[in-house]
């Protein structure tokens, strides 16, 4: 298991592909980042396309939610904390108005980027005299620590405004649709550290489609490439776990404890998606005094013009599914950068448009005119 | 990360110079000593691993988050009010 990153490059290049085509899915932010900062498409046989999917729990917080933030930043006298990214994704307000949280800074609300539900707490037990509203957008590692600090007790004045996501039925979503888009997974380390590998077990059980857990180095990504290549063309299909030093069996006790305690699964919305069915965390009845969305009133208007859709002309939903690649977006590139983003996945690190552009690629394959070819 | 100090849940944990408080609460099942490397995401401890898996790209992300809050909070310092 000592191999290096090269090491398994040489292998998978040894596979017999034979012109037939692999499409590997990955469901991480973090993955999608090592992939193509490090260059590790072009370096792969032209038969293996590893395709970005729901790896990025900002691109699908749902657009009312982020309306209701900036509105409480605007019309309640709190402080509302969030993590960093959140802060540049745009809303589909009217020109003229407030667009994003940055932009309600701007206008005079209190809003303060954390990179930690430490510093929410902090923040509160600073100003005990302001509410404090820590909007919380994730997926399950980012989402148990906010459980923890929920079952270690929230200082009176923080509540939550929960947008906690769950990976594992996104994917689950796409298996059972007609054409998923892809023949094999690579499962995300980082939610399989909290919540267990045995999470994923589903896609091989009951979906036979090959998965192996990695980590974010590009030796552990190519050893999981490398298994599921293997499970694929030998027909044996089981769940590898290619992070075995820090993925153990079950997770983490105390991660899953936390989460068990402060929240339940529920039918959830995701952006220019829809509702994915027990994909979302809410805070359980316990903790209602500290439930943002009880404690203030919802300012999304219910005739607001767009409201949860992406915006015009957008395919971040689409990306997101890992039905299109950001490139194939028409506005990648030219209307939209990470200086003027357009959509979310232009402005969330764990965006596959702002990763690729990262990477280095600049331009849509798209004619402005006609779209994108579809992925599949 | 590397604890250099514990009190309680709370730690003081290090990486190539940058120092953090990090939560212990979610180690809870695991003893963790001084000098132990722990995996930290949004500042809680996640996982204990070895000095070796430490160097892995990991905290990358989470430094990134931190850096990311620090460029915004230059834009705007939050004590303008
Ligand atoms: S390039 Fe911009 S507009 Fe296109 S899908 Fe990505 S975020 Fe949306």
């Amino acid at each position: 298991m000592n191999h290096s990153a090269q090491d398994w490059l040489g292998l998978i290049r040894q596979l017999p592909l034979a012109g037939r085509r692999v499409r590997i899915m990955n469901v991480c932010g973090g993955h999608e980042r090592s992939i193509t900062l490090a260059g590790i498409r072009s370096a792969l046989p032209a038969e293996i396309e590893l395709i970005p999917g729901p790896g990025c729990p900002v691109c699908v917080c749902p657009e009312e939610d982020i309306y209701q933030a900036i509105q409480l930043a605007l019309r309640e006298p709190v402080i509302l904390v969030t993590y960093g990214d959140m802060l540049r994704v745009p809303v589909n307000a009217p020109k003229g108005e407030v667009r994003s949280l940055e932009q309600a800074r701007a206008a005079g609300g209190e809003v303060r980027p954390i990179a930690s539900p430490l510093e929410a707490a902090q923040i509160a037990r600073d100003n005990p005299a302001t509410p404090v509203v820590f909007f919380a957008a994730g997926f399950e590692t980012t989402i148990a620590p906010t459980a923890a600090l929920a079952v270690q007790g929230l200082p009176e004045n923080l509540s939550l405004l929960l947008s906690g996501r769950l990976t594992w039925p996104a994917v689950a979503m796409l298996l059972n649709a007609e054409a998923p888009g892809f023949d094999a997974l690579v499962a995300p380390g980082h939610v399989a550290t909290v919540m267990g590998p045995e999470e994923w077990g589903f896609v091989v059980e009951e979906h036979a489609i090959p998965a192996a857990v990695a980590g974010f180095s590009p030796g552990s990504l190519l050893a999981a490439t490398y298994s599921v290549l293997r499970q694929h063309l030998e027909g044996r299909r089981f769940l590898d776990n290619c992070y075995p030093e820090v993925v153990r069996p079950g997770g983490n006790p105390d991660a899953r404890a936390a989460l068990e305690q402060a929240m339940r699964v529920t039918d959830a919305n995701w952006r220019g998606i829809g509702i994915i069915p027990q994909s979302g965390f809410a805070l359980r009845e316990a903790y209602a005094a500290h439930d943002a969305r009880t404690l203030f009133p919802d300012h999304n208007a219910a005739d607001r013009r767009r409201m949860g859709e992406m915006p015009p002309g957008c395919d971040c939903a689409r990306v997101v599914l890992g039905k299109r690649y950001p490139n194939q977006c028409r506005l990648f590139g030219n209307r939209c950068t990470p200086r003027n983003p357009i959509g979310p996945c232009m402005v969330s690190d764990e965006g596959a448009c702002r990763i690729w552009w990262a990477g280095g690629m600049r331009e849509s394959v798209a004619s402005e005119r006609t779209g994108a070819p579809a992925r599949e | 990360m590397q604890i250099q100090e514990i009190d309680g849940f709370m730690a003081k944990c290090e990486a190539k110079g940058v120092e953090r408080d990090v939560s212990l609460f979610m180690l809870q099942h695991e003893p963790v000593d001084l000098g132990d490397f722990v995996v930290v995401h949004v500042g809680y401890a996640i996982q204990k691993i070895t000095q070796a898996e430490a160097q892995s790209a990991w905290e990358i992300y989470d430094e990134m988050l931190a850096a990311e809050a620090e460029m915004e909070m230059e834009l705007a310092p939050p004590d303008h009010a």
